[in-house]
């Protein structure tokens, strides 16, 4: 067995040694004949150590099986997925675990702590898991959570925090193995403005300080500004971003194929009949020079 | 890796709903209750059973060719064991004892009696303790007092043994089992009322001699006789009637553990299935099925371990409730017994977490990643 060794500063802040993620030619079908669904689609990406990666897309457009993917928990149909140089598409079955538990974070949108344990033992689980145990665990565990201001809430147990002090505490279980790469689900749909936004600058924190790679699949617009590169994702396929029209209500980058409306000579698509019922309420709310490049 | 305590998340989910938590081990605590109840009468009943046996004055005892038990038995030995008995190298007393099963009765009531024929001059072979009155003499009987409290006498009343009347001389204590109570009357009176050879001999030792030895000799010397030493008798007594009930007993036993199996699985899969999400979450944090296991596994083991500490404290409590309210019947919790019963328990238990275990064998890490409602 490999001994685990993380480097921890004083206030729980940690380097991450690694060579990012490394997508190719990613690939997910569902089912077979004419049933066949390819939920992701031949997508390449990669993310380096330092940089954040914002994934959004549509409901049902591939966002969470191309993260359970990268995350080791679902394998693809075809392509390769390289962490720190080990390609996990092609590891057995019976070491995806370890492999979970030593080079990946994961942050969820419900946050999904323990709740029989305290806030300490949530984070000093995944240490367990990585490898770590005894008092180095409860160190580690407390120094992260140091990092993260939670140190008066050590004993408390989840359903005594907030939703920002959860997806905190979220945040250093992820920590805990010291991961190469940080994947998060939706890590602020269920935090208001200003936790999801103090959610935000952690992780943009994590992937500067500590040199890790961030992955985030979220639909929340307020990530866009941390983000190195924002990716969009739709049936399966990455599209390039800038050549998208914009849905002037909510700002979510669109297909030319949804919801239309057409206003002062101008084409404008729309996520949903819902904005586009809303922009026509009262279009001159709404201005399109900046947000409606022509598709 | 390192070394040291990991964090005990079976035994955190087990009780982080204390209702829940009781309701699961209370549910296994009293079945095993049951069972330990049942083997707790058993041992208290061997224990009144074998009273008199284990408080004898002897240490050898010469009963007929092939009888190696009082209760439920008849021995009847030749003539002149005493005297040859007596002979025998290292032999410092012989006392011989007549026995018979019989019937202590009053006007209002009747109780199965063993009736033990003795020389009060002696004591020996007479009851265990003497709480009130004095010895018998002929006409006169001894009882247990709770044998006398049954039939409503006391010191003076007047009971009928062998068909006839004797008084009441004194009452004895720790002589009264579940299914019998013992009654005293002197040697002359016994065998005028039931003409027949002692029944066996109860030989004691001189000092430094082992007991083991002098049996053998005694067995050499009296060649159509069976000798055994007070504690083979006792351990003979002790095993007819473990062999009397023993089936009905492992019945029942087995019957109790069923139901605690089925508490354990019912329980231990209820909670696996409410906590499936976080067994998600931890398997996608990189948890093994075996790491998956060992969790559901503890809860087994804890839920094992609470249900036999209550299960015992409860007995305990049961058996000292019942010792004042019911004095005949004895519930005696032993050592042995209850780590029989948490061997059993424990592998019950581990029978028991085996469902959930196969359920979370087959648990998907992405669960996870599934929105909750």
């Amino acid at each position: 067995m490999t001994t685990h060794t993380t480097p921890v500063t004083t206030n729980g802040a940690s380097t991450a040694a690694n060579a990012g993620i490394s997508v190719r030619g990613l690939t997910k079908v569902f089912g077979t004949g004419d049933t066949a669904v390819r939920a992701v689609d031949g997508v390449d990406l990669d993310a380096n150590p330092g940089q954040v990666v914002l994934v959004m897309g549509p409901s049902g457009s591939g966002k969470t099986t191309l993260l359970l993917m990268l995350g080791a928990l679902l394998r693809p149909t075809t392509g390769s997925v390289i962490l720190d140089g080990v390609d996990i598409t092609t590891a057995p079955d019976r070491h995806l675990p370890r492999l979970r538990a030593r080079h990946i974070g994961f942050v969820f949108q419900d946050f999904n702590l323990l709740s029989a344990l305290t806030v300490t033992e949530n984070v000093e689980i995944a240490c367990n898991l990585a490898g770590t145990r005894g008092t180095a665990a409860h160190r580690r565990a407390a120094d992260l959570l140091d990092r993260f201001d939670l140190t008066h809430r050590l004993r408390f147990k989840p359903e005594q925090l907030s939703g920002g002090e959860k997806q905190r505490v979220a945040l250093a279980r992820a920590l805990a193995n010291n991961p190469a790469i940080v994947l998060a689900d939706e890590p602020t749909a269920n935090l208001d403005s200003s936790h999801g936004l103090q959610v935000a600058r952690l992780l943009r924190q994590l992937a500067t300080t500590d040199q890790r790679a961030i992955i985030i699949v979220s639909h929340d617009e307020r990530l866009r500004p941390l983000a190195d590169r924002v990716l969009w994702l739709e049936d399966g396929h990455f599209r390039t971003l800038d050549q998208m029209p914009i849905d002037p209500v909510c700002g979510m980058p669109v297909h030319p194929r949804g919801p239309h409306a057409s206003h002062d000579g101008h084409d404008i698509w729309f996520c949903a009949d819902g904005c586009r019922d809303q922009y026509l309420t009262n279009p001159d709310r709404y201005p399109l020079t900046a947000t409606t490049p022509a598709p | 890796m390192t070394s040291g305590r990991t964090v005990p998340l079976g035994r955190r989910n087990l009780t982080e709903d204390t209702r829940r938590a009781a309701l699961s081990i209370g549910g296994v605590a009293v079945a095993l209750l049951l069972v330990l109840v049942l083997d707790g009468i058993f041992a208290g009943a061997i224990r009144q059973v074998t009273a008199y046996l284990r408080t004898l004055p002897a240490d050898v005892v010469v009963s007929q060719q092939g009888v190696r038990t009082m209760h439920m038995s008849a021995s009847a030995l030749p003539p002149t064991t005493a005297e040859r008995a007596a002979a025998v190298a290292g032999v410092a007393w012989v006392a011989p004892i007549w026995y018979a099963s019989g019937v202590v009765a009053t006007a209002t009531g009747r109780q199965v009696s063993y009736v033990i024929g003795y020389d009060p001059a002696t004591g020996r072979g007479g009851p265990t303790r003497l709480v009130a009155g004095r010895t018998p003499t002929d006409g006169e009987v001894v009882l247990d007092e709770l044998g006398a409290d049954q039939l409503g006498v006391r010191i003076g009343g007047r009971v009928t043994v062998f068909g006839a009347p004797h008084t009441v001389a004194g009452l004895s204590a720790g002589q009264t089992s579940i299914t019998n109570t013992m009654a005293f009357v002197a040697v002359a009176d016994f065998t005028r009322h039931v003409p027949r050879p002692a029944s066996y001999l109860l030989v004691g030792a001189r000092p430094g001699t082992d007991p083991a030895a002098l049996a053998a000799r005694l067995a050499t010397a009296l060649p159509a006789t069976t000798v055994q030493t007070r504690t083979e008798f006792v351990d003979s007594e002790a095993r007819i009637v473990t062999d009397m009930s023993a089936a009905i007993m492992q019945i029942m036993a087995l019957l109790g553990l069923l139901v605690a199996l089925a508490v354990v699985v019912l329980s231990l899969y209820a909670l696996t299935l409410f906590k499936l999400r976080e067994y998600g979450v931890v398997a996608a944090l990189g948890g093994s099925p075996w790491r998956l296991a060992r969790i559901v596994t503890a809860q087994a083991v804890w839920t094992a371990a609470g249900a036999l500490a209550a299960a015992t404290g409860l007995a305990l409590l049961l058996g000292a409730v019942i010792g004042r309210v019911g004095p005949q019947i004895s519930i005696v919790v032993t050592a042995p017994s209850v780590a029989r019963l948490g061997v059993a328990a424990l592998a019950a238990s581990l029978a028991g977490a085996q469902l959930p275990i196969y359920r979370l064998a087959r648990l998907d890490p992405a669960v996870a990643f599934r929105r909750q409602s």
